[in-house]
């Protein structure tokens, strides 16, 4: 058993320095799908924008300062598009997911085009700011120091939007949200300043996990698609509109792109979407679906 | 509705197909008119489709190509021969769905003689059976699966760039003869390309007299984090690792092969893809010391490479690719086979191709047709870093060599 560990241990590591990225990108998707009933395809492109941000505005290789610059960058920009998306599904929301899925669909395929356009075809590499960007040894074995800083990073977002949720005002508001939207609007809550926030928030999010996704994934034309899918198959898997879920989603996809992949090589390509078929068949609502859905 | 798709594309395939044969006819015998009269100074025109990506991941491929292309018509005063070339550009996209109909397009609507470019294999392999029936000349300047040119041959394409196999097997041959005691990893894209250069690589190398440890195939297109295949790279014992990557998986295996430790104890040798282009700026000092073999390198010392890098680097402020000289050589090819010929029709055309023998001006260094695929040198390239950019510097060369060979 020990030594089984061993042998994978940088796998399991990896496996949740990944996961803390997932979670960082998918928890808006999770929080819009749930909360607001809107599936919002362009999330994808938002981390992508972040991606381009970080190599345009940190460079390929970022000193300390640009690359926290290109995060508030990423913030506002992230706010900004959330709020831009919100208004534009608002006129969808009493209608099907498949007409708000086109919507956002059409949106992150102009902005696909339009980031190719403006930072053309090629694959940027981005390199970890200073510090960060060489490896440490963990029980023998050299492991990205990139990554473990991600683990942090996104162990202290979980916490914080843990405890967001749970334990304040706002978080009684959203979570009141996604049980029963009728009933907050009915105590004089404006269900659309919440979709906005919320919106905003969750695009914010996903665009700096594009800034950190930088010195993993790099910035490329189609990463948007690639970031998309595994968003999603996170939320499923997690359930919509829960934080817990998010997170348990994401650690456990991390795991299975880095694990799995180790311990099933030859099934590399399938293990995914086969543990996705798993849960869709067991626990069709998700890991930890919100009580009412 | 993709049912309507279908069925509509099948009927313009129907259409295409006679609408060729009538445009050949009638292409015919106004060329034969033309040659009969010709042959003086008299200026005719070459009509050239050049199918290229323009968008879509192989896009940088595409802008290379282009600039290859046009840099070639510039310094030759836009003429194959005594023909005046009209260069009509389509976009190949990523896949045949958009490659073959591109062409097909080209050859219909745009009557061209001849078609140059395709980067895509199957792609190129798609378009066998069209450009056969139409009996047009399609020089192939990427594309390198090895069915192009061997089994699945056609008298009318012929190659400019290589085939899978024969660049992997360069290298495979060389680590042989560098340390055959040493045991070597290879690891792949799990797709055609991927496979050849696995096929070529591990055939040369065990002739050699090499020992193979372990081989990994990460899924293509899907594999964005190459952390597990490191893991078991790293336990195999291997003393090397030979790799097939290009576009972003490149970047991406590169980098996390430096940043999980393995390029200071397992040094990495790939087909020279791997490091050739922009994927090696993206790389950046990850790629330092990864060696690769390709018939090509911007830093190689010839009076021909010299002069082209030069107006390559005057024209478009770019070091020039592997893609850029094989557009280029693409061109040289059909100036002296249209010189040969004096006639732009298929066969003549075909003809005269074969006939070429060495092909001695080319930035590349010397290389012939053989089976209608370059018969060329290789060159063992080491990523060095240069001012601020990077440089594939020239180890060593192999005799030339043919396509499995």
């Amino acid at each position: 058993m020990s030594a089984w560990f061993d042998a994978n241990l940088v796998s399991i590591l990896n496996g949740a320095a990944i996961g803390c990225l997932l979670f960082i990108l998918a928890i808006g998707l999770s929080l819009v799908f749930g909360m607001m009933d809107v599936l919002n395809l362009a999330h994808g492109a938002i981390f992508l924008g972040g991606a381009y941000v970080g190599w345009k505005v940190g460079g390929a290789a970022p000193t300390w300062a640009s690359f926290l610059l290109a995060l508030g960058v990423a913030v506002l920009l992230g706010l900004v598009a959330g709020g831009v998306l919100s208004a534009m599904t608002e006129p969808l929301r009493n209608r099907s997911h498949l007409d708000q899925a086109l919507l956002t669909l059409g949106i992150a395929l102009v902005v696909a085009e339009l980031l190719s356009m403006a930072f053309g075809n090629d694959v940027r590499g981005v390199n970890a700011p200073p510090g960060l960007d060489g490896s440490v040894s963990v029980f023998g074995n050299a492991y990205p120091t990139y990554r473990l800083m991600l683990i942090g990073v996104g162990a202290v977002l979980a916490a914080g939007m843990w405890l967001l949720v749970s334990r304040t005002m706002i978080g009684a508001v959203i979570r009141g949200t996604v049980a029963d939207r009728e009933m907050i609007s009915a105590i004089g809550i404006d269900n659309r300043k919440v979709k906005l926030a919320v919106f905003a928030a969750g695009s914010a999010l996903a665009a700096v996990a594009g800034v950190l996704g930088g010195p993993i994934y790099g910035a490329r034309p189609g990463l948007d698609a690639t970031v998309l899918i595994l968003a999603l198959v996170v939320v499923v898997i997690g359930g919509l509109g829960s934080v817990r879920g998010a997170l348990v989603g994401a650690l456990i996809i991390g795991q299975i792109e880095s694990l799995g992949r180790a311990l099933f090589a030859d099934a590399a390509s399938f293990v995914l979407f086969g543990a996705l078929a798993i849960v869709l068949v067991l626990r069709p609502q998700g890991l930890f679906a919100g009580a009412t859905r | 509705m993709s049912g309507i798709v279908i069925s509509r594309r099948h009927i313009l395939g129907m259409l295409g197909a006679g609408g060729a044969a009538a445009a050949l006819s009638a292409c015919g015998s106004s060329i034969g008119n033309d040659s009969s009269s010709g042959g003086g100074g008299e200026t005719k025109s070459i009509k050239v489709g050049l199918v290229i990506p323009q968008a879509g991941v192989y896009a940088p491929l595409g802008v290379d190509m282009k600039q290859g292309w046009d840099l070639w018509l510039e310094r030759h005063d836009g003429k194959f021969g005594d023909f005046t070339v009209t260069t009509v550009a389509a976009d190949e996209g990523e896949t045949p769905q958009t490659g073959v109909p591109a062409t097909q397009r080209l050859l219909q609507s745009e009557n061209c003689d001849v078609l140059v470019g395709i980067v895509n294999s199957a792609t190129a392999l798609g378009l066998r059976d069209l450009v056969t029936e139409a009996k047009k000349v399609l020089v192939v300047a990427n594309a390198g699966a090895e069915d192009i040119t061997a089994k699945g041959a056609s008298p009318y394409i012929w190659r400019s760039s290589f085939a899978n196999g024969q660049v992997s097997g360069a290298m495979g041959t060389y680590l042989a003869e560098e340390n055959a005691d040493d045991s070597v990893y290879v690891i792949a894209s799990d797709y055609a390309a991927g496979d050849e250069a696995l096929a070529g690589f591990t055939t040369a190398f065990e002739k050699g007299g090499g020992k193979i440890a372990g081989m990994a195939k990460p899924p293509f297109g899907k594999t964005q984090d190459y952390q597990p295949f490191l893991s078991k790279i790293k336990s195999s014992g291997a003393k090397a690792t030979f790799c097939f990557f290009a576009g972003s998986e490149a970047v991406s295996f590169v980098k996390q092969y430096r940043q999980f430790g393995l390029a200071d104890d397992i040094p990495l040798y790939g087909s020279g893809f791997l490091t050739e282009g922009g994927v090696l700026d993206a790389q950046g000092d990850a790629a330092l010391d990864v060696q690769t073999s390709l018939h090509y390198t911007s830093a190689l010392d010839t009076p021909a490479n010299q002069e082209f890098a030069q107006a390559y680097q005057d024209k478009f402020d770019a070091v020039p690719t592997v893609y850029a000289v094989q557009t280029w050589d693409a061109a040289n090819v059909l100036d002296r086979a249209l010189k040969a010929s004096g006639s732009a029709d298929g066969d003549d055309l075909s003809k005269a191709l074969g006939g070429l023998g060495e092909i001695d001006d080319s930035p590349r260094g010397p290389w012939s047709f053989e089976n209608q695929t370059p018969k060329q040198k290789f060159y063992m390239r080491k990523v060095e870093k240069e001012g601020d950019g990077y440089v594939n510097t020239v180890v060593a060369e192999t005799e030339p060599v043919g396509q499995g060979g």
